[in-house]
């Protein structure tokens, strides 16, 4: 029961918000809290004066990567869909919102706060079936910039190499091998790379596809999504 | 760009972005707020991992609920440290119902020292540091190891080697006398 008399109400609702309660006394402050207005008042008459004593609880940097799983898990956005390169190579089925979701975010942040000098377009590649970036390209009027996130290292004798397919464009376009230390950078910005284009990463031979074409599989693909 | 970046670093105008769908206002709390939230979390569960989840739920949470942050709230801060504090409580309950082990190989993290002395230096503002201060050495431990440390009534009983019902009774004087402190 919630008790009616005002001291017994705050006492209540003091022990609720220190967590001394019992689980199940605490559930029934809980499901009374939507419809009780003074125990509702009293939680965050509580909550609000207790909150300075957290200071005491020293600051202490989370893991690293802890932002891209929170990034992963809030508002997915639909991912934009391309065909024919997209549909041959079945690249579709990994462009999942979630990666989407993280460009976004990444775009928006730049927008917000711009490095110098502010890049255009933002892409985060990931390998199928997963929403982990595993490579992050910038591209901008500099050029463009792709770097592993973490192991950028291709298979024994063999070689990454970086593709872009423009918007509605059926072929990709060599943007060159990715040296073994996961980071290559262009001085120029290639035609292909555009809003809603696609980056690619597949497995070549060492010194790059022999046709002009990817012959190997496509291992990481990320759609570019523009920072304004 | 410029206006845009401070009224960004306000806790309370970050809120209100959130709430409006900013994904960007998102990030920048996280940048400003986490490592604060996140030694609460880790104060309270003790194990990296669980204050890490802990943490992120509580960052999907505060993405998901930011409509129901009121302005009748006068604190943004304390509306974030509320969401996650109670998630690490949730999974401290849960945590210590399996092991409480201070094992160092499972990356627990050993009972944290007595922070109760440290109240004077860190707990700065006005007038709860004033009516902690009235509070006595057993109110005051009890509220902190409860509120900080995370600890239940038998928790604390445990650590400070005082029957139950006296911790209980501690505690239960202590809300009682900040309350007419912090309403004087």
């Amino acid at each position: 029961m919630i008790p009616e008399d005002p001291e017994e109400l705050h006492v209540l609702a003091g022990e609720y918000v220190l967590g001394v309660l019992e689980p199940d006394a605490a559930r029934e402050v809980e499901a009374s809290l939507a419809t009780h207005e003074l125990l509702r008042r009293a939680v965050t008459f509580w909550e609000e004066h207790l909150a300075s004593l957290s200071s005491l609880a020293a600051r202490i940097e989370p893991p690293a990567h802890l932002w891209d799983l929170i990034a992963a898990r809030v508002g997915p956005m639909p991912a934009p869909a391309a065909p024919g390169f997209w549909n041959s190579l079945s690249l579709w089925r990994w462009s999942t919102a979630a990666a989407a979701a993280i460009a976004a975010v990444l775009a928006l942040y730049i927008a917000v706060v711009p490095p110098s000098p502010a890049p255009t377009f933002v892409a985060v590649l990931h390998a199928p079936q997963k929403d982990q970036a595993a490579w992050v390209a910038t591209a901008g009027r500099s050029g463009l910039l792709i770097h592993a996130v973490a192991g950028g290292a291709a298979p024994n004798d063999r070689a990454f190499e970086l593709w872009a397919i423009a918007p509605g464009a059926t072929k990709p376009q060599s943007l060159g091998v990715i040296p073994a230390d996961g980071r290559l950078a262009l001085g120029a910005l290639p035609a292909a790379v555009r809003d809603g284009g696609v980056l690619a990463i597949s497995i070549e031979p060492l010194g790059g596809s022999p046709t002009g074409q990817p012959t190997g599989p496509v291992v990481f693909a990320g759609t570019l999504v523009a920072t304004n | 760009m410029d206006e845009k970046i401070s009224t960004l670093s306000s806790t309370r105008e970050l809120v209100e972005a959130v709430k409006h769908g900013s994904r960007a206002a998102l990030k920048r709390l996280y940048e400003l707020e986490s490592p604060r939230l996140y030694g609460i979390a880790l104060r309270i569960v003790r194990r990296p991992e669980v204050a890490a989840d802990a943490l992120q739920e509580a960052f999907v949470q505060i993405w998901r609920n930011a409509g129901s942050f009121s302005a009748e709230r006068g604190d943004a801060s304390a509306w974030l440290t509320g969401i996650v504090r109670y998630r690490a409580l949730d999974a401290a309950r849960k945590l210590r119902r399996e092991v409480l082990s201070d094992d160092p190989t499972l990356g627990d993290r050993p009972e944290e020292p007595d922070i109760v002395e440290q109240i004077d230096n860190k707990v700065t503002a006005g007038a709860l540091s004033r009516c902690v201060g009235l509070l006595d050495d057993s109110q005051k431990r009890c509220v902190v190891l409860a509120f900080v440390d995370g600890l239940s009534h038998a928790e604390i009983a445990g650590r400070l080697q005082a029957p139950l019902g006296t911790v209980k009774s501690w505690i239960r004087r202590g809300l009682i006398s900040l309350r007419s402190c912090l309403q004087a």
